[in-house]
Order: C-alpha cells, then structure tokens, then sequence
C-alpha cells in the first residue's frame, strides 16, 4: 500500500521508465553504477492505481462513446476501484450514438488494471481501464457489454450490466 | 471454495492467495504468487523456464502418465452432496496422494539410477588408472591390500607377449 502512495501518478511511472531507458543506451559502465536496483525492474513492476481525475476508460457498450475520462469518482477519495460508479467527459464518440462528444456521463469501472481484492482472499486484475455507461438511477444507457466482467457488480446491485455481459469473470 | 492451478509453475493455489488477471478475451490466468506472477509479465515460456513443473513433465524429467491423475481431473458439474460418497472420498485422497507421491520419487530414482552407475564404473575405472598419483607403484606392488582385487580379462596370445615384455 505504501508503495503505491509512493507512484501514484503515471507520470511518475514514465519519468522512471525514461530514466531507465536512457541509463540502458549509455553502456555497460552505467549498468554497473546503478548500484541499487535493476533498469529492468522498473519496466516490468508498473504500480497500478485507482481510476481518477484524468484516467481515460475505454467505453465497452454500444451507448455510442468510445473514450471516457473521468472527472469524478463518487466514494472515495483516492479514486475508484473495479465495480465503482465514476463521473465522466465523454471524449471520442460515435457518429450516431446515444451520446455525443463532451458529455457528462456517469459509469461503472467494469475492469481495472488495479488488483481489486476478493472476499475469498485472492485478487483480481484486468488488463485495461473499462467502463460501461450508466444513468443517474444505474441503468445502463447501452444495450450491449463486450469483454468480461467481474462478479463484484452482483454485490454493487449492477445486475442489468452482469445479465447483458458476454462473460462474467 | 476450490483449488486452482497455477497457470506457470503448476502447484496448487490455495484460498486465499495468488492473484488472478482476466485478459480482455476472458482467457483467466491464476498464478500462485509474484513470482510466477512476474515471469508471466515477462512474458516467458514456463515449458522454457526450468523449475516449473510444465518443463519438467516436458522433458519427462516428472511422472506424466499414470492412473492416479485420473482421480484430479477438473469436473465443472456440480454433485449432489451425498454423505456415504464424501466420507469415502475423504478417506481415498490421503491414499491416493502417498501413492502418487511414491510412484513420482520412483519415477526420479529411475531416471537417476542411470547416472550412479555410470558415476561408480567411472570411479573404478580412475581408481585402477590413475592409482599412481597417490601411491608409487613399487609401494602397491609390495602391499597387496593397497590394490583392487584383480579381474581376469581374456586375451589374444600377441598381447600377452607384450605384457610380459614391459615387465
């Protein structure tokens, strides 16, 4: 937990990745001298964190969007996780769907990149940042989900989004 | 509740740790910790990596065809509880692990078998060659204990001459 405090922005992430690059395309003189941690271990271990202000979803019902970014997440403070409601700006659209570019839409994180816990123990992730458009009451706009969801929307009462999925992780 | 396999290195993963990744074409892979977690963003092959039991059943350095995996198939469809089949199924897994667990050391001990025979005929061979290092042969020749017992070898009558001739 207190690693991801610690790169908590993406950018972050990138700057250490640039770092690294570069460190590589000196030499093997510089390998050497990076004395504490491995170049590679900064590709490979990218700390995943909550879908914020800013995270770009990629939209996976035919409402017409394909892009949203979030500009609120309701609940929590840090950000939201898998099964979460976010508020979004609709940033690629469709030509003719159900909404256009630059509207305010609220959604359902169906898939983070970020391990959600379970309550068996174990955790899950996704590969990529998914969300499926929903009204203010929680009904989906669309009327089709593509790609897998989690079961966790059973808990968050997102039933009509599990019965439409095509594969329920 | 059920255990899982790792999608890497093959072991059972109990409730309550791993991690599970769901790939965007619903494909689930399961790992049992980091490491095996790690190696998969990696992106390596486990039938290359060699701790894995996927090499090591590849390479038939581990059991893979017995009747005892028979009884570990994955079964998808639920059975009805019944209290007479449990009970017998709960007494049979101890049996049939110690009887897997017994034949795969077989298996090994099998296959290493090989390699002690030849390791022994080697150090006999070295022994009766290179004696000369640790002992000066006049030494060996006056204590008979010092040598190993010698073989009787059938050979050529020419050979013999020689033989007698080096002496």
């Amino acid at each position: 937990m207190a690693a991801r405090f610690l790169s908590k922005s993406s950018s972050g992430c990138s700057l250490l990745g640039a770092l690294g690059t570069s460190l590589v395309g000196v030499g093997s003189v510089a390998r050497e001298t990076t004395s504490k941690f491995n170049c590679s271990d900064i590709f490979f271990q990218q700390q995943r964190t909550f879908v914020q202000m800013g995270t770009n979803l990629k939209v996976v019902d035919n409402s017409g969007a394909k892009r949203v970014m979030c500009i609120q997440a309701l609940k929590n403070k840090k950000g939201a996780k898998l099964g979460n409601i976010i508020i979004g700006s609709v940033k690629e659209a469709r030509p003719r769907g159900k909404v256009k570019k630059g509207d305010v839409v609220y959604g359902v994180v169906v898939r983070a990149a970020m391990q959600r816990g379970r309550c068996d123990g174990s955790h899950v992730k996704f590969d990529d940042n998914a969300v499926v458009l929903v009204s203010k009451q929680g009904e989906p706009i669309g009327t089709r989900v593509f790609g897998p969801v989690p079961h966790e929307l059973r808990k968050k009462k997102h039933v009509k989004i599990l019965a439409l999925a095509e594969h329920i992780a | 509740m059920r255990l899982e396999k790792c999608w890497f290195c093959s072991s059972t993963i109990y409730p309550g740790h791993g991690i599970q990744f769901v790939r965007n074409d619903a494909k689930i892979f399961r790992f049992c910790r980091s490491k095996c977690h790690k190696n998969f963003k990696m992106k390596r092959n486990p039938r290359k990596v060699k701790w894995t039991k996927a090499y090591r059943r590849l390479h038939g350095k581990d059991m893979t065809q017995d009747s005892t995996f028979e009884f570990e198939r994955k079964r998808n469809r639920p059975q009805r509880y019944d209290r007479i089949n449990t009970e017998k199924v709960l007494q049979a897994i101890p049996k049939i692990s110690k009887v897997k667990a017994t034949r795969e050391k077989d298996h090994i001990t099998k296959r290493l078998s090989v390699g002690r025979v030849n390791r022994k005929r080697e150090d006999r061979r070295e022994l009766e060659q290179s004696i000369s290092l640790v002992k000066a042969p006049s030494v060996l020749k006056e204590d008979a204990t010092l040598t190993l017992p010698k073989q009787k070898v059938t050979v050529s009558y020419a050979q013999t001459e020689n033989t007698r001739m080096e002496e």
